[in-house]
């Protein structure tokens, strides 16, 4: 054996043992007892398909434009998220000073108007002359008009009746905006956004390209929030700890999922605070040899005299040369 | 200096065939509580078999047919077996204070797998393709980005997917072979000496 090994073991009593024979019965075990819950149960995710924005656009118009002419007149929270996405380092999760995401920068810039809607919106222009001039109307006219435009939609959206899958809007001024949103259901329902988005990201690596980054932020906010609500996965109903469904997920993860449970989730930086706590959690897990009130719990709850209870029984204070009077080597 | 005479003198010294493949052990492992080390070993296996033919065959061979949805749930299965095996180590090995003569290297490498195979975790969810997944990368780039882990990319598949089955899979594999290494050098732990039946700790 090692040196070490050597020098541990002095005076233990051994006994035989394989440990090849010993892993292949617990790795079998474990096999049996996963092919029995994947045969039983299956993958608890397999009924739980992405949200498409195709689904959003046909079922949920209304919710559809407002986030997409969020992202057009530039009031969506992404517009202004802060770092990676944006310059906005104000609105970057931070305490006090310490703001790692400043730190990290603008990695993956995004213009979420041009981004988002305004490549898309030039592309389908390409398909229909209706949209390239609206588009153009649009482009034409002066940043004034083009708010009042998009302030009056906004409002209207509110107030939108869907008929036939058609979204009607109570009668105003809105300018081209109409039926440039209107485009952009179409080509939605189409199927064909997030396809547009992700070649957008890259045309030079068109059938490449799996930066789905901008697909996966388009339906973010009111959107997904609500069908996250509705499977219980806020980060308030314990997120990430479990699955869609009565299944079970990353229940491990209940000490940074715990968190959030919390006031203190209510912080505009609640995130940075809850990972950081978590990190701390590993930390302390990790140094419980070196910390003196953590390290003894094991002497003041016992559970080690369960654990080695054949041991103790014949040497009762642990100590292999003081065996217990009564007790016979086997 | 003869590096491969050098090299022999430290395995020699550390890891003899005996500790590799051991033919007796202490008297005292004989305890249900020294199951769940195997136990996560083995979990482990399953999930790097079955992973490996999830990355070779894609998601749309584990969604969409018969076969691959059954070793995809195996997949997921083998995870959820893992952590229970390695929660329920780890509280006994705490409860050992397995840490005791100069093991504390074995218990902060043990600690660090766990801490990282909660990111690989992460990015096994971000690979599942479906509500979840997305939900989770909805969610989960809030909390990257704010610790300034933006940069790494977690809405994009490939990243995700190195980082899953390359990145942090190779880190789990390393550190489990150095674990495996540190606790078959040194020994099982014996059992606590108490002092004239106190519980006094002994070591350090």
């Amino acid at each position: 054996m090692s040196e070490l090994s050597d020098k541990n073991l002095q005076g233990i009593p051994m006994k035989p043992y394989d440990l090849i024979r010993e892993a292949l019965m617990v790795l079998g075990g474990i096999l049996i007892v996963v092919l029995f819950l994947a045969a039983f149960w299956g993958f608890p995710g397999r009924n739980y398909w992405p949200l498409t924005i195709k689904e959003v656009a046909t079922k949920a118009p209304v919710a559809f434009l407002k986030r997409t002419i969020s992202y057009f007149d530039g009031t969506s929270g992404l517009q202004t998220y802060g770092p990676p996405y944006t310059h906005d380092n104000e609105n970057a999760q931070h305490i006090g000073p310490v703001c790692p995401a400043c730190w990290a920068g603008v990695v993956f810039p995004l213009n979420a108007k041009e981004d988002l809607v305004m490549q898309p919106l030039k592309q389908i222009a390409q398909l229909d002359p209706s949209i390239a001039k609206a588009l153009a109307t649009y482009q034409e006219a002066g940043s004034k008009q083009q708010m009042a435009w998009d302030t009056a939609y906004t409002t209207a959206l509110d107030k939108a009746q869907v008929k036939n899958g058609h979204v009607i809007l109570p009668v105003g001024n809105y300018g081209p905006v109409p039926i440039l949103m209107n485009g952009m259901l179409k080509f939605a329902r189409a199927g064909l956004l997030e396809a547009a988005l992700t070649y957008n990201t890259n045309p030079k690596l068109a059938p490449y390209e799996t930066d789905y980054t901008r697909a996966l932020l388009y339906l973010g906010g009111n959107i997904m929030n609500t069908v996250a609500t509705h499977f219980h996965e806020q980060g308030y109903q314990w997120g990430m700890t479990h699955m869609a469904g009565p299944w079970p997920g990353a229940w491990w993860l209940w000490s940074y999922s715990f968190w959030y449970q919390i006031p203190l989730a209510n912080s505009p930086s609640a995130d940075l605070i809850n990972f950081l706590i978590f990190v701390g959690i590993l930390l302390l897990g990790i140094t419980v040899p070196f910390n003196p009130l953590l390290r003894r719990i094991p002497y003041l709850i016992p559970v080690y005299r369960v654990i080695w209870r054949d041991w103790y029984a014949r040497y009762p204070n642990g100590d292999p040369s003081r065996p217990a009077k009564k007790s016979r080597e086997r | 200096m003869n590096i491969s005479k050098f090299m022999q003198d430290i395995i020699k010294k550390n890891m003899t065939l005996e500790d590799l493949l051991p033919t007796q052990m202490p008297v005292y492992v004989n305890s249900f509580a020294y199951f769940f080390g195997t136990m996560t070993i083995s979990s482990i296996a399953v999930i790097f078999a079955t992973g490996v033919v999830l990355s070779i065959f894609g998601p749309d061979w584990w969604h969409f047919t018969a076969i691959g949805a059954f070793v995809n749930a195996m997949h997921f299965w083998s995870v959820e077996v893992f952590y229970l095996s390695v929660m329920l180590h780890m509280t006994f090995k705490f409860f050992k204070a397995a840490w005791r003569d100069g093991r504390e290297r074995t218990w902060m490498n043990g600690w660090i797998i766990f801490a990282v195979s909660i990111f690989s975790g992460i990015t096994g969810t971000l690979l599942q393709g479906n509500w979840d997944s997305q939900w989770n990368s909805q969610q989960g780039k809030d909390a990257f980005n704010a610790m300034g882990l933006g940069w790494l990319g977690w809405l994009n598949y490939t990243t995700v997917l190195t980082l899953h089955i390359v990145f942090f899979a190779a880190i789990v594999l390393i550190l489990i072979m150095a674990h495996i290494t540190f606790v078959r050098s040194e020994s099982p732990v014996r059992p606590i000496v108490e002092e004239d039946e106190k519980y006094i700790e002994k070591a350090e």
